[in-house]
């Protein structure tokens, strides 16, 4: 475990989500703005020089063509 | 990307319809980090892993095309012969979204006894409101505590501990725990 607090707060948020049924309600919030982020991330780098070859290497595709779109120059 | 706030968020929307193809074709799991997160823990997570019942070339085809049709792309290549033979060396391949390599679905065939006896025991949860099948509590929390073992991975299972406390039967952990030392850490 990282430190003694946060294995109380997960203790504590296990606590919240067994007895509030809106948890996921906060936890789609949460969810959705990690991934709203990357791809607000992920398109501008695809703008910038070497970004849609820098995608290529963070994700490691090798079937560029189903990435057409966001691959467009390579 | 979808903005609107709802109980469903990006990762179950991504799972339900990728599951909702497999399950046409092949017995399947989520394992792990999902089985956690879809549980109720906060945190960050850039796959969800599935198990499927191993399939014949040609019914691994069919699903491949389903999915394709479906805008799911794999990262690996588009060719179901290349990904069916990854699959078959016991190699992982990943799905995503056409044109958005995240989230992803990381797949892999069934491999021995204890992947066999995580389809045989799958569950549906309840309190994850999703209509999907995942591998049982106390067998995540045994892979968790006893092979992946990282920080992520033992708070998932105290997480996992703590929400499901009136299911977990230690008997079962240490079973499990016991095939994992048999057959993974040998």
């Amino acid at each position: 475990m990282r430190d003694k607090t946060h294995d109380e707060f997960i203790e504590r948020w296990a606590e919240f989500v067994k007895s509030n049924p809106e948890w996921k309600l906060h936890q789609s919030r949460f969810i959705n703005a990690q991934y709203e982020k990357f791809s607000n991330f992920l398109n501008n780098l695809s703008k910038t020089k070497e970004g849609q070859r820098k995608i290529v290497e963070l994700y490691n595709i090798k079937n560029l063509k189903g990435y057409k779109e966001l691959l467009k120059d390579l | 990307m979808n903005r609107s706030i709802s109980n469903r968020n990006i990762l179950d929307e991504f799972a339900i319809k990728f599951c909702n193809i497999v399950e046409k074709y092949a017995d399947y799991i989520i394992v792990s980090g999902f089985v956690a997160i879809s549980s109720g823990r906060v945190r960050g997570t850039e796959d969800i892993d599935m198990i499927i019942k191993p399939l014949t070339k040609e019914n691994f085809r069919l699903l491949h095309n389903n999915l394709m049709k479906n805008n799911f792309v794999c990262m690996q290549s588009d060719s179901y012969e290349e990904i069916y033979s990854y699959l078959s060396s016991n190699l992982s391949v990943r799905y995503t979204y056409e044109n958005l390599p995240l989230p992803e679905m990381e797949i892999k065939f069934a491999q021995d006894e204890l992947d066999n006896y995580q389809l045989k025991t799958r569950m549906k949860l309840t309190l994850t409101g999703l209509d999907i099948y995942f591998s049982s509590i106390n067998m995540n929390i045994a892979f968790k505590e006893e092979y992946l073992k990282s920080d992520k991975d033992m708070e998932d299972a105290k997480h996992l501990r703590k929400v499901y406390s009136n299911i977990v039967n230690e008997d079962e952990i240490n079973k499990i725990k016991k095939k994992i030392r048999e057959l993974r850490l040998n």
